[in-house]
């Protein structure tokens, strides 16, 4: 038996469904959507539209033809900072980002002169909403923050969405550890970009993600190329999707996030948010009982979604992932986790964390047994 | 659920507009029952109870439904359309869910001839709408590619009959404005 505690790199296993779904599309019908006429190509066309249709409802978008299909949360931030970030403009962040956030933003810095201001997260914990509120400036572009860290589990404070809203500068949210997992309504947070990946918490196959583009907000397209209609234009179409979505889709996979959005509305997005926070909650509980272990972040189950990063004495995180799969079949991530500028909040910019990353198909019986893995690493090392 | 499902059957760009897509889908089940409710609750439909059909704009795009068929003219691409599709089955099965509570409507409503248009406007040819005359503006009007709130001395005290009677007959002509639905 191995255990799976990486859900936060990709979810795993996933639903039946979601495989069914792959299945299906790739040995019945196998054709483009959006390049032909014929019934099948209309069958693939609604079947995109239906995994849009499926977003649009678990984050409460309205114009589902407002979310852009892309292959990853990756390519969604580059799509959302390319595209809006214009010479000398001021952007707001914070340290808790993933290089994903940050390399994009490094480049923009050299090559167009962006004004970065980074708020700091003492520790792990959220930014200071005031902070954010005194950082805005007229020159201030954007703000982009991670709805949950990618180390610690520590959720975006509520007020942002309201305070950028109040102040006119549009709110990127970096949803890659939070869709799927945590309830995420556009309007309600005042989210004027969300970007987020197919393959963690929204449980579809990797190679799929998106971005959500609020009406008002325009961004360069970051490639261009066939769009299956307007054929005749020498440009890029200016009607959404179409704007954003040159080339082919990944059609086998969002054949697949569709079959995984449905499953997540079925089982209902609470349920999975309560089972996550209560097994949250006994790691929370437990670690601490766990010889020289050393848990990083908030200490309440409320502020994080369920990811969790910690050290074991003076030893380095690696080698205890290393034991732990070895000696225990169980899999956990080790190192920095894309995300240096966390670490030198936490401290531990020298070695990294060991992280784990709990899903919704991980049980209490593994937690405790991860537990008693991690008691028994501790007692060998102390000897 | 009066209408469970909606199959697209024929894709092909604009004849007018060939940046747009026009279609033909196929429905699931006859929903002629529902016509004369619809006629009733969309503002501007135009309903021919003897075919049957009934007509009518949701903003810019046409569409047009049969008793177990539909078209749709002017959709941006198949995204729109099937978002359109999306909302045309809502907007069925809900009048369906409600038709005790709604009084069908059988009366056949005509589009208006753009010199009948032309009648009501100003005729002041200020050009604040952006038309070189008042002509002109009425063409576009029918055509759905104006607004009538364009048309700003219509909206002064002066014209204010002419204004409500040019509302009236212009809500069967999608000017832009997305659809009224009232149960």
């Amino acid at each position: 038996m191995s255990i799976y505690f990486d859900n936060a790199a990709t979810s795993f296993p996933k639903p039946e469904e979601v495989c069914e779904a792959m299945l299906q599309y790739q040995r019945e019908l196998g054709v483009s959507s959006g390049r032909g006429a014929y019934k099948k190509a209309l069958e693939v066309d609604g079947m995109v539209f239906k995994t849009r249709s499926l977003l649009g409802r678990l984050f409460n978008i309205k114009d589902a033809t407002r979310i852009i299909f892309t292959s990853n949360v990756t390519e969604s931030l580059n799509l959302a900072l390319k595209g809006l970030i214009e010479s000398g403009d001021h952007v707001i962040t914070t340290h808790m980002e993933h290089n994903a956030v940050w390399r994009p933003l490094k480049v923009l810095e050299e090559e167009r002169g962006l004004k970065l201001t980074v708020l700091s997260c003492p520790e792990g914990e959220k930014f200071n909403p005031g902070d954010l509120e005194k950082a805005i400036s007229p020159e201030t572009r954007l703000v982009v923050v991670n709805h949950a860290s990618n180390v610690t589990g520590t959720l975006m404070p509520k007020e942002a969405g309201g305070i950028c809203r109040e102040k006119g500068v549009p709110l990127l949210v970096d949803a890659a550890q939070t869709a799927g997992v945590y309830p995420i309504d556009v309007e309600e947070l005042k989210v004027d970009l969300l970007a987020f990946t197919g393959h963690k918490g929204l449980l579809g196959p990797t190679g799929t993600g998106g971005l959500y583009i609020a009406p008002g907000i325009d961004l360069k397209p970051l490639k261009e190329g066939g769009t299956g209609g307007e054929s005749i234009l020498e440009r890029q179409p200016d009607h959404l999707p179409d704007k954003y979505e040159a080339g082919t889709p990944n059609l086998v996979g969002l054949a697949g996030l569709g079959a995984a959005v449905r499953y997540i509305l079925d089982r209902g997005l609470e349920n999975i948010r309560r089972h996550e926070r209560e097994l949250t909650q006994r790691a929370l509980e437990t670690f601490p009982q766990v010889p020289a272990l050393t848990l990083y972040g908030p200490s309440s189950a409320e502020e994080r979604v369920a990811v969790l990063s910690f050290n074991l004495g003076g030893l380095p995180p690696e080698e205890v992932s290393y034991v732990l799969d070895e000696a225990y079949h169980i899999m956990v991530r080790a190192g920095l986790h894309c995300a240096p500028k966390a670490h030198r909040c936490l401290g531990t910019v020298d070695r990294g964390t060991v992280r784990i990353g709990l899903g919704i198909f991980n049980t209490e019986e593994e937690l405790e047994y991860l537990t008693k893995a991690l008691k028994e690493i501790a007692v060998q090392a102390k000897s | 659920m009066l209408l469970k499902d909606v199959e697209l059957t024929y894709v092909s760009p604009c004849l007018a507009d060939p940046q747009k897509i026009r279609l033909k889908a196929r429905l699931s089940d006859d929903i002629s029952e529902v016509m004369p409710y619809l006629n009733s609750v969309v503002k501007g439909a135009i309903y021919n109870h003897h075919a049957p059909n009934i007509s009518f704009h949701k903003e810019f795009r046409l569409i047009t439904l049969y008793p177990t068929e539909m078209t749709m003219i002017k959709a941006l691409n198949t995204t729109d359309a099937w978002q359109v599709i999306e909302w045309l089955k809502e907007l069925i099965n809900k009048t369906h869910e409600k038709k005790d509570e709604i009084e069908p409507s059988y009366e056949r409503k005509r589009r208006p001839h753009p010199l009948q248009l032309y009648t009501w406007l100003p005729a002041t040819n200020c050009r604040e709408c952006g038309e070189l005359s008042c002509i002109a503006f009425a063409v576009l009007l029918f055509s759905g590619q104006q607004k009538l709130e364009r048309c700003k001395p219509l909206f002064t005290e002066k014209y204010r009959e002419h204004k409500e009677v040019l509302m009236e007959m212009a809500s069967v002509l999608g000017g832009g404005e997305d659809i009224r639905i009232h149960y």
